[in-house]
């Protein structure tokens, strides 16, 4: 008897991490990484990173992270060493260490895609790995040129370089062999674009009148004015940020697909996203970080509460393309330079 | 005795998947078939192993080839699984944990920052051969001609003044002549001097003018400044931030946002901290050999308190200087008040309290009159 499905299954990406449950093992974790010197860290990440993964399915199957600590730790002692050596010549010889700091720039696309690769082909779905397929050129116009192409049209032609910069991340991302095909228009993203602007705008002048008149209001006491000042203020960046975000995501999501394999669809809306992102900051600041893995567990929540995947017949017949196991070095030596990337 | 469970086989490197079943033997044998009895395979513990045991997640059984039996169940845990398999979950899943982590990390930073690191980058220190400081002074004072000094001003009188004091010092501390060299500059954030890790002290242009008629504080200073070189200040420093850098870098980098707070705020406390420990040290070394030129500790204090002063007359001019940590109020009560807030702020100095260096220089000078 074969698993298989002979029409498409559309349901929505289920996500179940639980907030107390990942608080301890990020926080044990945490405490095994510094007693360690951070030697346990790559352990840490694995497991993290599992936790993660488990407890994301779709269509009843969870991902999986297949990287292996040992891997992990070696692309981190590599990294470190590197560093090491960087930071002593930049101390003792700073002529030399600018000739490592180009060298460094040369290499950098190549350490980015290699830090993706890294990351999609250690990811799993149903025994079938991802990859990514992006290669040294594709990286330096999308990430160098195109971002001084946005910066020399005063940022007119920003929305399109990021549309561009998403569309090849995804469309270099690869599952079986499959490319994923993101035909997303540069036209949503103007529109993303132009609401925020003008919301921010509007909200903006508001907060102004009010504001100025709370202020003159108090006469001195001027406290009870910034106070509104600052919170409306904040709460407006929330809805600002979730109007791009949810038009851009939405949108993402809706164009995004692998022939006959799967596609995508997501309903994420203002001002739940608003509410959410702004009460994770507040989580964040009240409890100096220590709030951040439940952060985590509520941002990946709602995420999948409104992403919807629809698995199509073609996805029994896929095959794991992915052999072998591959170094982390890149991943490493970027994170570590402080370069890491996030895809989406 | 043999149990069953219910799951999912998942086929190795392809994206099919069975409902299945898993019979597991005390031996260690696991059977894996069909719904319907129909054998799938039958493995030996030579020939599988399991995923990682993380809370709230199944623990899948690998075989040899990359195919997968998931377990239904999310809590069942194999009975062929050892302590070790098990201990990270354990830790993970119990607040005591989580509680006594807590009081276990601020303890055991504390020692590695105020024992360990600085134990370690003091011994490493020795290794460096002095070709390494010697570079580094010259690439420092290149730089610094470059950005922040301009040639001194001071006349050929002034600075024979100078080299006469500074030949006193070489003479009788039987410093090597090639290793040590005073330079003299020209430098607009006022009197100061420094020592580079090869040996070059510079003085300021400022700082001569300002001792001209005390010239026991002027040798006071310039021996601070060969107590940095002799302590091998610099290198210490160098060795001690980048282990620390790289500790807490290893340590904090990997979670999320506070790796760079803790990296950026952290290591600069520290390296003032450090840097604060080095000046003491340097002071100790002026004050132990001042007597040798019949000179009493004392006379640091005096310059100290002339640096004090001038920076501060030039903070009034200037209303503010960021760079001057060395400040002295003139009104007596806004002093008192000041000097608590120093107190505190001395966390964020590179340099220790001025009045305490004073006062330290002080008290070494009445202890060695008393001697005498």
């Amino acid at each position: 008897m074969e698993n298989g499905l002979s029409s498409d299954r559309t349901d929505f990406v289920k996500f179940s991490g639980k907030s107390g449950e990942y608080f301890k093992l990020w926080f044990v974790n945490m405490f095994l990484s510094i007693i360690t010197l951070g030697i346990y860290s790559a352990w840490a990440k694995v497991r993290d990173t599992q936790y993660m993964y488990g407890h994301t399915s779709v269509d009843d199957n969870s991902f999986r992270f297949l990287a292996t600590p040992m891997q992990i730790l070696k692309g981190r002692i590599v990294a470190v060493i590197i560093f090491i050596i960087y930071m002593a010549l930049s101390q003792m010889s700073p002529a030399l260490s600018i000739v490592m700091a180009l060298a460094f720039l040369v290499a950098f696309p190549w350490l980015i895609i290699q830090g993706i690769k890294f990351s999609m082909r250690m990811t799993a779905y149903r025994n079938v790995r991802f990859s990514f397929e992006g290669t040294y050129g594709g990286v330096i116009v999308h990430f160098i040129l195109l971002p001084i192409l946005g910066a020399i049209t005063l940022y007119l032609a920003m929305p399109w370089v990021v549309q561009q910069i998403q569309q090849y991340m995804h469309n270099n991302i690869t599952y079986g062999g499959k490319h994923f095909e993101q035909k997303s228009s540069a036209g949503q993203y103007y529109i993303a674009v132009l609401f925020s602007v003008g919301i921010a705008l509007i909200g903006g002048a508001i907060i102004a009148a009010f504001g100025g008149t709370a202020i003159a209001a108090a006469d001195g006491g001027l406290s009870l004015g910034l106070v509104f000042v600052g919170l409306a203020s904040f709460a407006l960046f929330g809805i600002v940020n979730a109007v791009y975000q949810s038009i851009i995501y939405n949108h993402l999501m809706a164009t995004l697909e692998i022939e006959n394999v799967v596609s995508f669809d997501a309903q994420m809306k203002t001002l739940p996203f608003a509410i959410l992102v702004l009460t994770n900051i507040l989580l964040i600041v009240v409890t100096f970080g220590l709030a951040i893995p439940v952060v985590k567990i509520r941002t990946s929540r709602y995420i999948a509460s409104v992403t919807q995947v629809t698995i199509k017949p073609g996805i029994n017949e896929l095959i794991n393309t992915v052999e072998g196991s591959d170094s982390a070095l890149g991943e490493e030596a970027a994170g570590l330079f402080d370069s890491d990337l996030s895809i989406i | 005795m043999q149990t069953s469970i219910k799951g999912t086989y998942q086929l190795a490197g392809r994206s099919e998947s069975h409902p299945a079943s898993a019979i597991i033997f005390e031996t260690g044998q696991v059977i894996i078939q069909h719904l319907n009895g129909e054998s799938i395979m039958d493995v030996w513990p030579d020939n599988y192993q399991f995923s990682d045991v993380i809370p709230g997640l199944a623990v899948d059984l690998v075989l040899a080839d990359g195919a997968l039996f998931v377990p239904h169940d999310k809590s069942y845990r194999w009975p062929q699984l050892t302590s070790s398999n098990l201990l990270a979950e354990w830790l993970e899943s119990h607040w005591l944990v989580v509680l006594s982590s807590v009081l276990v990390v601020p303890l055991f930073l504390w020692s590695m920052v105020n024992y360990v690191l600085p134990g370690a980058a003091h011994a490493a220190v020795a290794f460096l051969p002095d070709s390494i400081a010697e570079s580094m002074g010259e690439q420092t004072l290149y730089i610094l001609d470059k950005t922040q000094f301009d040639p001194s001003e001071l006349d050929a009188k002034q600075q024979q003044h100078v080299s006469q004091l500074w030949q006193r010092i070489t003479t009788q501390l039987e410093l090597p002549d090639d290793k040590y060299q005073l330079h003299f500059r020209k430098f607009d954030l006022g009197a100061n001097a420094m020592a580079l890790p090869d040996g070059s002290i510079i003085v300021t242009d400022d700082i001569v003018t300002l001792m001209k008629d005390d010239p026991d504080a002027l040798l006071s200073v310039l021996l601070h400044e060969v107590g940095h070189v002799e302590h091998q200040h610099s290198l210490k420093m160098i060795a001690q931030t980048t282990a620390t850098t790289m500790l807490f870098a290893m340590m904090f980098g990997d979670i999320d946002g506070a790796g760079e707070l803790i990296l950026g705020a952290g290591t600069g406390l520290l390296q003032t901290a450090f840097s604060r420990d080095m000046e003491r040290e340097a002071d100790e070394f002026s004050h132990q050999n001042l007597p040798a030129f019949n000179i009493s500790p004392a006379a640091f204090a005096d310059a100290m308190t002339l640096l004090a002063n001038s920076h501060s007359l030039s903070d009034d001019e200037e209303s503010a200087n960021e760079n001057s940590d060395e400040d002295v109020s003139d009104n007596e009560d806004q002093q008192e008040i000041k000097r608590k807030i120093m107190h505190w702020l001395q966390y964020l100095s590179s340099h220790p309290e001025t009045q305490e260096r004073i006062d330290t220089a002080r008290k070494k000078g009445e202890e060695n009159s008393e001697l005498l």
